[in-house]
C-alpha cells in the first residue's frame, strides 16, 4: 500500500498567503490524479474550505479529537495525500504537537512521508521563526516558500541573514510563488472556486461560467509557473513511493 | 465567404510600413463584402485607423489589465463580427507576449474563430526574427507576409517563408504618387458611396482609385480563401 503523505502548510504570521499555496497544492495533486484531502485549521470558518469544499474539513489542531480525526485516519483514508493548512501562529505549536504524538518519529522511520511548506512573509521577522521550527522538523522535507502573489515590493531580505537561517534546516528547498495580477487574484476570490476551475471557466457547481478570458489566461500562466516549481522539487515523487514510480517507468 | 469568423491582426515591429493603410483597406473590404466589421486601433499619434474609420474602429489600450480585458475578451467573444486589429509597432511585442501568455490563438480556435496575422515584410533582421517567432509561437494562426510595393520591388520571399496552410503572399500595390493625397485625410472610407460622392476627387483619379482597390480586393479575396482553407485544415487535423 502506498505510504501516506502529510503536507503541512504554515507560517508564523498571517497574511503571507498560506491558503493560496495550499490551494495550488490541492490543484496540483488533483491534476496528477492523486487523491488528496485537506484540513483547514481556520476554525470555525475556513477559507480553504470555501475553495475546495468537497475535500476539505475544518478542524482545530490543538484539540485532541481533531488530531485523532487527522492522524488516526492516515493509514486507512482513501486519500494518499493530506494537506493541512495551519493557521497563522500555529506552525510551531502544531509541530510540537506532532512531536508529542510520535508523528515525527513515524516520519523518521519512513512510515509516513512528511513535508512542511513554510510560507515566508516579506519581512525578516518571519525568518526568525525558521530557527524555532527547525528543532521539530527532523527528517521532513522542508520547503521555504517565498510567496510573491500579493507582493508589489521586493522582499526586504539581506541575503547573508537569509542564508544563515536557511542553512539551519538540512536539505531545505526554496520555492518561489510568482506574482499574480491583482485583478485576476481578486476575481478568483470572488468566484470562490479552485484555480483550475477558474482556468476551465467553470463555477463551483461545475457549470460553464463567464470569467474574463484575459484573467483566465493570467491565472493559467501563473498556475503553470507555480506547478513547474512543484515539478522542480519533485513533489509528486515525494508523495508517491519511489518503488512504485520505478515500476511505472519500467512498464512504460 | 468564410464559414466562420476571423480575426486579422495587422502587424510589424517597424513604423511607417503601411499597416494602417492595410487595416483601412481590409476593414473597408469586409464592409464591401457585406460583413459586420469591428476594428481595433492600437496606435499612438496622428492618422490612426480610428480617425479614418470612426464608424468601425475604436481605440484600444493594452498597457493595463482593464484595456487588455476590454480588447481580448471582445476578440474572442465570437458574436458574428469580423475583427481587424491595427497593431502599432510600439505595442507589437507586448501584444504578442500577452497573446502568447493567455493562449489567445488556442482560445480563438476553440471558439470557432480563425486567427490570422498579416505581417508587412521589410528586409531588416528585427522584422525577419519577429516573423519567425510569430510563426513558431502561434502555429494555430495563419501568418501571412504582406509585400507593400510602396516599400520597394523586393518581395523578400527568401526571408519570409510561406510554407503551410497560409501559403500566400499578399501584395499591396502602390498607389500612384500623385493620388495619395486624396486618401490621406481622415476620416476617409474606400466605400464606393464615399468615393463617388467625394467632390474633391476628379473623375480620372476616381477611376484610378477604383482600379487600385479592385487589385487589392482581389488579393484580399485570395487571402480570405486561404484563411478559410487553413481553418478547415486545422479543424480536420484537430478532429483526427
Amino acid at each position: 500500500m502506498a505510504r501516506p503523505a502529510v503536507i503541512l502548510v504554515g507560517a508564523d504570521k498571517g497574511g503571507v498567503g498560506k491558503t493560496t499555496v495550499a490551494r495550488t497544492l490541492l490543484d496540483y495533486f488533483g491534476a496528477h490524479n492523486t487523491p488528496t484531502r485537506a484540513f483547514d485549521t481556520e476554525s470555525p470558518r475556513g477559507t480553504l474550505k470555501r475553495f475546495h469544499p468537497a475535500i476539505t474539513e475544518v478542524v482545530d489542531v490543538t484539540l485532541i479529537p481533531d488530531q485523532m480525526k487527522i492522524f488516526d485516519t492516515l493509514g486507512n483514508a482513501e486519500a494518499k495525500v493530506t494537506v493541512i493548512d495551519v493557521r497563522a501562529g500555529l506552525l510551531s505549536p502544531t509541530l510540537q504537537a506532532l512531536n508529542d504524538i510520535g508523528f515525527i518519529e513515524s516520519a523518521k522511520k519512513g512510515q509516513i512521508t512528511f513535508a512542511v511548506f513554510h510560507i515566508l512573509g516579506p519581512s525578516i521577522a518571519s525568518l526568525q521563526e525558521i530557527a524555532e521550527t527547525a528543532r521539530f522538523v527532523g527528517d521532513a522535507s522542508y520547503y521555504l516558500v517565498k510567496n510573491h502573489i500579493n507582493e508589489t515590493s521586493f522582499f526586504e531580505w539581506d541575503p547573508a541573514t537569509y542564508n544563515s537561517y536557511f542553512k539551519q534546516i538540512k536539505g531545505a528547498e526554496e520555492i518561489t510563488i510568482p506574482k499574480l495580477n491583482e485583478m485576476a487574484c481578486e476575481q478568483v476570490e470572488v468566484a470562490s472556486v479552485p484555480y483550475v476551475s477558474f482556468v476551465a471557466n467553470k463555477n463551483a457547481a461545475g457549470e460553464a461560467a463567464n470569467y474574463s478570458f484575459v484573467l483566465r489566461g493570467y491565472v493559467r500562466h501563473w498556475l503553470g509557473n507555480v506547478w513547474s516549481e512543484f515539478d522542480r522539487v519533485k513533489l509528486v515523487d515525494l508523495v508517491s513511493p519511489k518503488a512504485e514510480s520505478n515500476v511505472r517507468q519500467v512498464a512504460g | 465567404m468564410s464559414f466562420r469568423n476571423s480575426i486579422t491582426i495587422i502587424a510589424s515591429p517597424r513604423p511607417r510600413v503601411g499597416k494602417t493603410l492595410l487595416a483601412r483597406l481590409l476593414t473597408d473590404f469586409y464592409v464591401h463584402e457585406g460583413r459586420t466589421v469591428s476594428a481595433f486601433d492600437i496606435n499612438s499619434g496622428d492618422g490612426t485607423l480610428a480617425e479614418f474609420l470612426p464608424g468601425q474602429a475604436a481605440v484600444s489600450e493594452i498597457a493595463d489589465i482593464q484595456g487588455q480585458m476590454a480588447l481580448f475578451d471582445r476578440l474572442v467573444a465570437n458574436d458574428g463580427t469580423t475583427l481587424v486589429v491595427d497593431l502599432g509597432h510600439e505595442s507589437f511585442e507586448s501584444f504578442f507576449a500577452l497573446a502568447d501568455q493567455i493562449s489567445f490563438a488556442d482560445e480563438a480556435r476553440r471558439r470557432g474563430i480563425a486567427p490570422a496575422i498579416l505581417f508587412v515584410v521589410t528586409p531588416d533582421q528585427t522584422s525577419i526574427d519577429a516573423y519567425r517567432s510569430l510563426r513558431s509561437r502561434f502555429p494555430q494562426a495563419t501568418v501571412t507576409p504582406v509585400h507593400n510595393e510602396l516599400l520597394g520591388p523586393a518581395q523578400h520571399r527568401d526571408k519570409y517563408p510561406i510554407t503551410g496552410s497560409g501559403a500566400v503572399q499578399v501584395k499591396l500595390p502602390a498607389l500612384a504618387h500623385g493620388l495619395r493625397r486624396y486618401i490621406e485625410k481622415p476620416p476617409f472610407s474606400f466605400s464606393e458611396a464615399q468615393l463617388a460622392n467625394a467632390k474633391d476627387i476628379p473623375l480620372n483619379v476616381h477611376i484610378e482609385l477604383q482600379r487600385w482597390l479592385r487589385k487589392i480586393y482581389l488579393e484580399f479575396r485570395e487571402l480570405d480563401l486561404r484563411i478559410t482553407l487553413a481553418d478547415l485544415q486545422f479543424t480536420i487535423k484537430s478532429q483526427l
